[in-house]
């Protein structure tokens, strides 16, 4: 008994020893250093070499929060990948979650946990209010393209191109077999593989396929009042559904399909097959953006998080084929690399 | 405590010796207060947890039944949920629910009460002490690990039985049967121990009268720990309406009013899991719809425990 209460005792004596000297003795000298280290360092830096997107990542440390969407992590993980290989120090403190574009501005703007945000649609008017109101003024940094993939089973010998029309009524509630959309299809019954309702996917095919072809107020409902509906956030889900089920269809980013593209069929729409021509020139109809977003003053808060998406800019048109999607065009790189610009402080 | 402190008084006046005080008075011990303390402390945290989730539940459910375009009528008979266009039925989420537990208790029952029938009245003790362990291996077993099982061999298993047309990638019927499973070793055991609370008296009566041993354990035993089955079989119901891991990952992610068990449709929980997971804003019907089923699902459960109370006092034979 005595024992316990002398460790006790022990312990409770040397945590107020400790508790009494770490903020006399830590804060002081270490916050004098890094600000002198980088307040002056980097503007020197940035100015001496011609090119400011040359970036060393062992310069930075610290942690880097990004969370959005399924479409877009793949390159943002890839590009993480690179950051660390070049030398980043701070071994797992990149943060990277895959929940959706909607969720990912949620946590963005509305409780402000993240530092960059992923998404596979351009930000919504209330979503930058949401932002204002916790003084964060969202800047959009264009990283790639994506080609929506349209995906059946490889079964699937009977359609291989679908007009804008057919696909919109493959996934409304006014057709329930393929026969349905086209007498030339069997009639069997569509089994539809979404992405869930909070991803930028979603919202994507909504406005470009569902409310094109139906009409902006029908077009959400007639969507999700379809059966045999399957929607998950998570993608693999999606490609397991449809490479298992011959009488499939569903839809998602690229570079989904580019990873299990032995499993699973694709089908051209308009008779445009998505590739890097056709998603380059914009003819295939469902060809979309790719963005991140973060604050200015984020950026300068966080040089690590400034230096990050200055490497991500720098370096995405390299790698985005490797993960599965297109590189934008040579302008819209160019616009975010000024927007990157006209953040720093 | 005084009275016994008199008598020994008296006893050790007769004695010779001089007498000798005991001190009987009840003693302090502060250690002991403090044990009680903490035991009664624990029972009321449990009991607070309890009414914390029921209150929580309630609250944001309220505020899901508050929304003048949901009511609880169109919530408890509607055939369509799909919260993002404002429909609100449940139906199809309970439907599939009490699908895939149907088809857990159609495994589990047969199977749990044969087991413990065996382990109870034919295995000799030594088959018993290898067969119970390995059967409690069972419980052990992740439920994320029952999930991947259903998904990765149930499910291409009843395929290959039944033709992949028949059944969907993600079913009710591999997530029901691998349920059952994992419910196996609960039903086994709680059958097992009320029938071995049946007293030995009884079994020798009917071998007395010169019943055989499938006699004695089917017409005697076994009616005696009824109401020990029955209760097994409720909390094995309970459990199954439950779970969520396997259902999320083997029944399939899009409500979906059917009954064919080889179809997806998405349970109670696997509502709850797959919209948990996807960060919903907070305050739109979508998330607080989660809340309300969520309510449904504790009513259910809770309902089915009350029961099975009702049913093991109302059953119980009492024989010593």
């Amino acid at each position: 008994m005595r024992r316990v209460f002398t460790a006790v005792l022990f312990i409770a004596v040397l945590s107020v020893v400790m508790a009494a000297c770490a903020p006399t003795a830590t804060p002081t000298p270490a916050t004098a250093p890094t600000e002198a280290v980088q307040q002056p360092a980097p503007t020197e830096a940035v100015q001496a070499p011609v090119d400011p997107f040359d970036i060393n990542p062992a310069d930075f440390s610290g942690d880097i929060t990004m969370a959005g969407s399924s479409t877009v992590f793949p390159v943002s993980e890839k590009i993480v990948e690179l950051f660390k290989a070049d030398g980043y120090e701070g071994m797992g403190n990149i943060k990277l979650d895959s929940i959706g574009s909607g969720a990912g501005f949620e946590r963005f703007c509305t409780s402000g946990e993240t530092d960059i945000s992923n998404a596979s649609r351009g930000i919504k008017d209330s979503e930058i209010e949401a932002c204002k109101a916790i003084n964060r003024t969202p800047i959009e940094f264009r990283v790639g393209t994506d080609a929506l993939a349209i995906v059946v089973n490889p079964e699937n010998t009977f359609a291989a191109n679908v007009t804008l029309e057919e696909l919109a009524k493959l996934f409304s509630n006014e057709a329930q077999k393929w026969s349905d959309v086209n007498p030339a299809w069997p009639a069997e019954d569509i089994h539809r593989y979404i992405p869930g309702t909070d991803s930028g996917t979603y919202d994507f095919f909504i406005e470009f396929v569902m409310q094109k072809v139906f009409s902006k107020d029908t077009g959400e409902e007639i969507f999700l009042g379809a059966a045999n509906l399957q929607a998950s956030e998570d993608d693999n889900v999606l490609v397991q559904g449809v490479a298992g089920d011959p009488y499939a269809i569903g839809f998602f980013g690229f570079a989904y399909y580019k990873e299990n593209e032995d499993k699973l069929g694709i089908l051209s729409v308009d008779g445009i097959t998505p590739d890097f021509d056709t998603a380059e020139a914009g003819t295939y109809p469902l060809a979309r953006p790719l963005y991140i977003y973060s604050d200015a003053a984020i950026m300068k808060a966080k040089p690590q998080v400034s230096a990050f998406i200055g490497y991500y800019l720098a370096n995405v048109s390299d790698i985005i084929d490797e993960v599965g999607y297109f590189p934008a065009s040579q302008e819209a790189i160019d616009a975010a690399k000024q927007a990157w610009l006209d953040a720093q402080p | 405590m005084e009275n016994t402190a008199r008598i020994t008084g008296k006893r050790t006046a007769t004695a010779w010796k001089k007498p000798v005080s005991y001190n009987l008075q009840k003693k302090t011990r502060p250690t002991e207060a403090i044990i009680q303390a903490f035991l009664l402390f624990c029972g009321v945290v449990s009991i607070l947890t309890t009414l914390g989730i029921v209150l929580e539940l309630g609250k944001e459910a309220w505020l899901f039944f508050g929304d003048p375009e949901i009511s609880v009528i169109s919530f408890l008979t509607g055939t369509e949920w799909q919260p993002k266009i404002g429909k609100f039925g449940v139906l199809p989420l309970l439907n599939s629910t009490l699908i895939t537990s149907v088809i857990a208790i159609v495994v589990a029952l047969p199977l749990g009460i044969a087991t413990a029938m065996f382990l109870s009245e034919y295995a000799s003790p030594k088959m018993r002490s290898i067969l119970k362990p390995i059967l409690e291996v069972l419980a052990g077993v992740p439920t994320v690990v029952y999930g991947y099982f259903a998904l990765t061999f149930m499910t291409p298993l009843l395929r290959g039985i039944f033709g992949n047309q028949n059944v969907d990638v993600y079913n009710m019927a591999s997530a029901g049967l691998v349920m059952g499973i994992m419910i196996l070793p609960l039903i086994s055991s709680m059958s097992e121990d009320a029938l071995s609370a049946v007293p030995r008296s009884l079994r020798e009566a009917a071998y007395g009268l010169g019943a055989t041993r499938l006699e004695t354990a089917l017409q005697v035993v076994l009616p005696a720990a009824l109401s020990g089955i029955i209760a097994a079989f409720i909390i094995g119901v309970s459990r199954a309406v439950g779970e969520t891991m396997i259902v999320a990952i083997a029944t399939g992610s899009g409500p979906n009013f059917t009954f064919n068990p080889f179809n997806a449709a998405e349970t109670m929980t696997g509502y709850i899991a797959r919209i948990s997971g996807g960060d919903l804003s907070y305050n739109t019907p979508d998330y607080n719809s989660i809340f309300a089923i969520g309510l449904l699902l504790f009513l259910v459960t809770f309902g089915l425990n009350i029961l099975s109370r009702a049913i093991s006092r109302r059953f119980r034979e009492v024989y010593e």
